[in-house]
C-alpha cells in the first residue's frame, strides 16, 4: 500500500485551519479521513467539506454507545466527479445524546442523505430537524417497540 | 398425485363403461316403451347402429332437421361456432409453441404424448375448476355480462364470413362490412368490463383500449375500401371470385400492410398490447377476470384473432382459390395458417409501443396511408388493372 | 409514528393514485404510490420496506465468519459482489491479509456475479418493455454463467465463497478452458442482442430520452454504479480505489452521456464485456499459490473501525463495521446501491408518462431485497 498522504494532510489543514480547536482530527489514513466536531458545528463543517469537492454522502448512520450514553451520528462523503479525490472517503463525526436524540438535517447541503437520515430516525430514534419527510421507510407501519438498532433492544431469542 | 395423463385415462374409462353398459339399460327401455308411445320399429334399431356407423349417425341427424346441411349444424360446428372454437383454442397452442422455439424453450410438453397437444383441454379444465372471484365493489351484472357480451360478439362476426363457396352460413350482399359493424361494437365490451371491474388498473386499461380502438377501426375501414373499389362489391364471395387470377395483395400491398398493423392493434397483441400491459397496470380490463369468465373473454378474443386472419385471407390472399388438386378449403386453411403465424410472430421480436406513439401512428400515418392507398385503388380501378 | 405513505388518498378530480406494486407484476417487493394526471405521473412517492429483515441488527449477534452467509442472504444474485466488501472489512478488522491467488479469484467471482447480476436485469427489463423473447434469451444464458460460478463456489447462487483471509477453495482445473469457450459463445450472443433488442427500433423509440438524469442531479442525489457511469461520468471503484488487484489488470469503465434509460442500459451491456475482458486477463495472470490465510481459533479483532467500499453489480457497496475487540462486530453499518438509487426514482418519475414507469423504474436497477437489507 502506498502511504503518501500529501492530499489527505492537505484537506484536513485546509479544515483545520478554518475552524481551529472546533473540530477534532480522529485519524488520517490511507484513502481515509475522519473527523470530529460538536454538534453545533456539523453543519458548517459539511458545507466546507463540500466546498472541498466532496459531493455525495455514500452513507450515514448511526451507533449506539450506551455506556457514554451517546449516539454518534456519521457522514461518510466521497467524490464522484473529481478524479483526484476520488480515491478518499471522508467521514464527519458527531456524538449527540441519547436524551434528546436530535440533530439538523444535512440534506439541504446532501440531498443525497434524505433516505439515510429516514432510515437512522427509524432505528435509532434521532430525529432531524428540518427534514422534510420524518417517517418510516423499511421498518412495519405497525411497529411499536424501541427502534431496533438501539442496544438496548435485543432480538427475541436472542438474550 | 394425477398425472394429466391419468386423469384423461380415468375419464375415458368412465365413458367406455358408460358407452358399454347403457345398451342393457336404455335399449331394453326403448323397446318396452316403443309399443306404448307407437314409434316406429325401426328408429331403435337405428339409435343404435348409429352410435357405431358415422353415415347412419349423419342420415339420422338430417331427419330430425340437425344435419350438416342444417342451418343449426352451420351455426353449431362448422363453419359456425365450434370450428371458429377449435381453431382458436388450436391458435393459442400454436402461439405457445412457436414463441417456445423462438425463445429457446419447449413450452407445453406434458400433456399429450406429442408437443404437449392436449395443452388447451388441461387449460380449459384448469380454468373450468378455478373460483370465479367478483370483487365486493364490482358492478355485478355488467362483470358478469363483459365476457358473455364479448363471446357473443365474437361468435356473431362468423354468421356471414364464408369458408369455401359452399360452406358458408348466411349469404349477404354486405358480407365484408357486417363483421366490421360487430367490430365497432367491441371498445363497448372492453368499457363495459373495465368499468365493471371497479378497479384503477382495468380503468386505465379501458381507457387506454378506447383510444387505440377508437384510432385503428378508422384506417382498417378505409384500407378496406380499396379493395371493394377494385371489386365493386361488398360481397365476400365476390371479392374472392375476383381473385381468380391475380390476389389483391399484389395491386393492394399499402392496404394489406396497412390491415395487418390495424388487426395487430385490434387485437391488442404486442406491440400494440397497451390495455393489457402487465408491468405498466397488471393486466389492465382484465385484471380482476378469473377463471372462466377469463377463459370466455380469452375465447372471444382468439375468435376474433380467426375471423379477422380469415378476413385477411379472404381480402388479400385469394381466399379458397388456388390449383384444383385440392379442395378449396384447404387452400383456405394453408393461408389462413400463414397468416395466423404472421400474427403471432411480432410478439417474439418486438417491445410495447407507448400510447401517445401508438396514436401518432394510427391517427397520423395509417390514416393518411389508407387515404392515398384509396387513390391508388381508384387509379388502378380507371386504368383496368384488374 | 404512523407512515404518511397510509395517509394518500384519492384527492378526487382528474387525478388518480395508483399503488403500484407490492402486488404487481411490474414492481417486486416494494410499492410505488404514484398519482396519474390524465398519462402524466405527477407525484411518485417511494415506499421500500416490505421484505426488511434487520440484517444490520442480527449481524451484530453472529461472528465474523458467520456473517458472511447471513449478509449474502439480501443480494444473492450477486452474492460475491455484497459479500467481498464485508470480507474485506473484516480483514482489515482481523488484520489478515489474502494471498494474490485468492485476490485473483476474488476479482473472478466478482465480475460473474457482475454479468449474471446484469443478465437477470436484462432479462427483467425485457419483459417490463413487453419484450418476452428478451426475457428467456438472457436468463438462459445466465445459467451458463451460474454454472461456471457454481464450479468454483459449489451453489448456483449463494456461495459464501469468500472468506476471511482467502477464499473457501481452489478452482477447478479445467476452469480456464470452460471460462473461455463460454465467453467465446457469449460475445456472439451480445451480437444477437443487440440485433433483436438493443438496435430494435421500437426499443429505442421507448427508451432513447426518457428518464433523463443530468450529470449533476446524479451528483447531487448519490446515484451510483451504471446509473452514474451512464450520465458521463466514469466513476467506478475498481479503478478509483483499487481493491484485490484490479490495478493489476487493464479496463476501460463504459460510459455515456445521454443519461437516459437507454444509455443506462447499453452501459450495463458493454460492463458485461469488460468484466469478461477482466475475467481473461485474470486467467492469464494467475500463477499457483495459496489460496487462503489459515486463521486459528475465533477471529476477533482490536478495537477499531473499518470502511470499505467495492463496486457491486449495481453500484458501490460499502461497508462500515465497528469492533470492540469481542468475537462479533459491535456494528454492522451497509450502505447498498439500491437504496441509494431509489431517490433518483421519485426524480425520474415525475413528469413522466405512465407507460415509462417500467422503462424508468427498472433501468435504475432497483433491487427492492437489497435496498431494505
Amino acid at each position: 500500500m502506498p502511504s503518501n498522504l500529501d492530499t489527505e494532510n492537505q484537506l484536513v489543514k485546509s479544515l483545520t485551519d478554518k475552524f481551529k480547536t472546533k473540530i477534532k482530527t480522529e485519524y488520517v489514513k490511507h484513502n481515509r479521513i475522519k473527523i470530529s466536531t460538536s454538534q453545533d458545528n456539523l453543519k458548517s463543517l459539511a458545507s466546507s467539506v463540500k466546498e472541498l469537492g466532496f459531493e455525495q454522502v455514500i452513507s450515514q448512520g448511526g451507533t449506539d454507545y450506551p455506556d457514554n450514553n451517546v449516539f454518534r451520528i456519521e457522514y461518510h462523503i466521497i467524490c464522484v466527479s473529481k478524479k483526484k479525490l476520488r480515491s478518499i472517503m471522508f467521514s464527519i463525526m458527531t456524538e449527540i445524546s441519547k436524551d434528546n436524540p436530535e440533530i439538523e438535517t444535512l440534506i439541504d447541503i446532501f440531498p443525497s442523505a434524505e433516505f439515510h437520515e429516514q432510515e437512522t430516525y427509524e432505528n435509532f430514534g434521532i430525529t432531524f430537524i428540518g427534514h422534510p419527510r420524518m417517517e418510516r421507510l423499511l421498518l412495519p407501519e405497525d411497529w411499536d417497540d424501541i427502534p431496533p438498532l438501539r442496544k438496548d433492544y435485543v432480538l427475541p431469542g436472542r438474550g | 398425485m394425477e398425472t394429466f395423463e391419468e386423469f384423461v385415462k380415468r375419464i375415458l374409462t368412465i365413458l367406455f363403461w358408460f358407452l358399454l353398459i347403457s345398451p342393457l339399460i336404455i335399449f331394453p327401455v326403448l323397446f318396452l316403451l316403443i309399443p306404448i308411445l307407437g314409434i316406429d320399429v325401426t328408429f331403435a334399431n337405428e339409435i343404435l347402429t348409429a352410435t357405431i356407423d358415422p353415415l347412419k349417425a349423419i342420415k339420422l341427424a338430417d331427419r330430425y332437421g340437425v344435419g350438416p346441411s342444417s342451418t343449426f349444424f352451420k351455426v353449431a360446428a362448422f363453419p359456425g361456432f365450434t370450428f371458429a372454437a377449435l381453431v382458436a383454442t388450436l391458435t393459442i397452442l400454436y402461439e405457445r409453441k412457436l414463441m417456445a422455439k423462438a425463445q429457446l424453450r419447449v413450452g407445453p410438453l406434458y400433456a399429450g404424448r406429442f408437443e404437449g397437444f392436449l395443452q388447451p383441454i388441461a387449460d380449459l379444465f384448469k380454468l373450468l375448476g378455478k373460483e370465479l372471484v367478483v370483487p365486493e365493489k364490482a358492478d355485478k351484472t355488467f362483470f358478469w355480462a363483459a365476457p358473455i357480451i364479448s363471446l357473443g360478439l365474437g361468435a356473431s362476426l362468423l354468421a356471414v364470413i364464408p369458408l369455401s363457396p359452399t360452406s358458408y352460413i348466411a349469404r349477404s350482399d354486405f358480407s365484408l362490412l357486417i363483421p366490421f359493424a360487430i367490430i365497432g361494437f367491441s371498445p363497448l365490451v372492453v368499457l363495459i368490463a373495465a368499468w365493471a371491474s371497479s378497479n384503477k388498473f382495468a380503468f386505465i386499461g379501458g381507457l387506454r383500449a378506447l383510444h387505440q380502438l377508437a384510432a385503428y377501426e378508422i384506417p382498417m375501414l378505409i384500407s378496406i375500401l380499396g379493395v371493394v373499389v377494385l371489386t365493386g362489391s361488398f360481397d365476400l364471395m365476390k371479392i374472392v371470385e375476383a381473385q381468380k387470377d391475380v390476389w389483391f395483395i399484389f395491386p393492394q400491398f399499402l392496404a394489406a400492410i396497412i390491415f395487418y398493423i390495424t388487426i395487430l392493434s385490434e387485437l391488442e397483441r404486442i406491440p400494440f398490447d397497451l390495455p393489457e400491459a402487465e408491468t405498466e397496470i397488471v393486466s389492465g380490463w382484465l385484471t380482476e377476470y378469473t377463471g372462466m369468465h377469463f377463459g370466455l373473454l380469452q375465447l372471444g378474443v382468439y375468435i376474433k384473432f380467426y375471423v379477422l386472419a380469415l378476413l385477411f385471407t379472404l381480402l388479400f390472399l385469394g381466399g379458397w382459390n388456388g390449383p384444383a388438386f385440392l379442395p378449396p378449403i384447404v387452400w383456405l386453411l394453408t393461408k389462413l395458417f400463414f397468416v395466423i403465424t404472421m400474427i403471432i410472430l411480432p410478439r417474439a421480436v418486438l417491445p410495447r409501443l407507448r400510447l401517445d406513439q401508438l396514436i401518432r401512428i394510427g391517427w397520423a400515418w395509417l390514416i393518411a396511408l389508407s387515404f392515398i392507398n384509396l387513390f391508388i385503388a381508384v387509379i388502378e380501378s380507371s386504368l383496368g388493372v384488374i | 409514528m404512523q407512515n404518511a405513505a397510509m395517509n394518500i388518498e384519492d384527492k378526487g378530480g382528474d387525478q388518480l393514485v395508483l399503488h403500484v406494486g407490492p402486488q404487481h407484476p411490474g414492481s417486486g417487493h416494494f410499492r410505488i404510490l404514484v398519482t396519474v394526471d390524465g398519462d402524466y405521473i405527477v407525484g411518485a412517492k417511494p415506499d421500500p420496506g416490505y421484505v426488511h429483515r434487520g440484517a444490520e441488527k442480527m449481524a451484530e449477534y453472529r461472528d465474523y465468519i458467520q456473517n458472511i452467509p447471513h449478509l449474502e442472504r439480501p443480494v444473492i444474485i450477486d452474492a460475491t459482489g455484497v459479500t467481498l466488501p464485508y470480507v474485506l472489512a473484516a480483514e482489515k478488522i482481523i488484520d489478515v491479509e489474502a494471498p494474490d491467488r485468492a485476490k485473483y479469484i476474488r476479482m473472478i467471482m466478482a465480475e460473474l456475479n457482475r454479468i449474471i447480476s446484469h443478465l437477470y436485469w436484462l432479462g427483467i427489463y425485457g419483459i417490463f418493455l413487453g419484450h418476452s423473447t428478451m426475457f428467456m434469451w438472457p436468463m438462459g444464458d445466465r445459467e451458463l454463467f451460474i454454472d461456471l460460478a457454481e464450479s468454483i463456489g459449489g451453489t448456483r447462487v449463494t456461495f459464501s465463497y469468500v472468506v476471511p483471509g482467502g477464499v473457501r477453495n481452489d478452482m477447478p482445473t479445467n476452469f480456464t478452458e470452460r471460462a473461455l469457450k463460454t465467453f467465446d459463445y457469449f460475445e456472439k450472443r451480445i451480437e444477437e442482442y443487440k440485433k433483436i433488442f438493443f438496435n430494435n427500433p421500437l426499443m429505442t423509440a421507448r427508451t432513447e430520452g426518457i428518464g433523463i438524469m443530468t450529470k449533476k442531479d446524479a451528483i447531487g442525489l448519490g446515484i451510483t454504479g451504471s446509473n452514474l457511469r451512464a450520465c458521463g461520468i466514469d466513476s467506478d471503484t475498481r479503478k478509483d480505489e483499487p481493491y484485490c488487484l484490479y490495478d493489476n489488470v487493464d479496463f476501460e469503465i463504459p460510459t455515456r452521456k445521454e443519461g437516459d434509460s437507454y444509455a443506462r442500459c447499453i452501459v450495463r451491456l458493454e460492463e458485461m464485456q469488460q468484466s469478461m475482458n477482466i475475467m481473461k486477463q485474470v486467467l492469464d495472470l494467475m500463477e499457483p499459490g495459496p489460496i487462503k490465510q489459515v486463521i486459528g481459533g475465533v477471529m476477533r479483532g482490536e478495537p477499531g473501525e473499518a470502511f470499505v467500499r467495492t463496486e457491486a453489480a449495481r453500484g458501490t457497496m460499502f461497508y462500515h463495521i465497528v469492533s470492540d475487540g469481542e468475537k462479533n462486530p459491535y456494528r454492522v453499518k451497509i450502505s447498498v446501491p439500491s437504496f441509494r438509487n431509489i431517490i433518483g426514482m421519485t426524480h425520474l418519475l415525475v413528469g413522466s408518462r405512465l407507460a415509462d414507469m417500467p422503462a424508468i423504474y427498472w433501468s435504475l436497477d432497483y433491487w427492492p431485497v437489497e435496498a431494505d437489507r
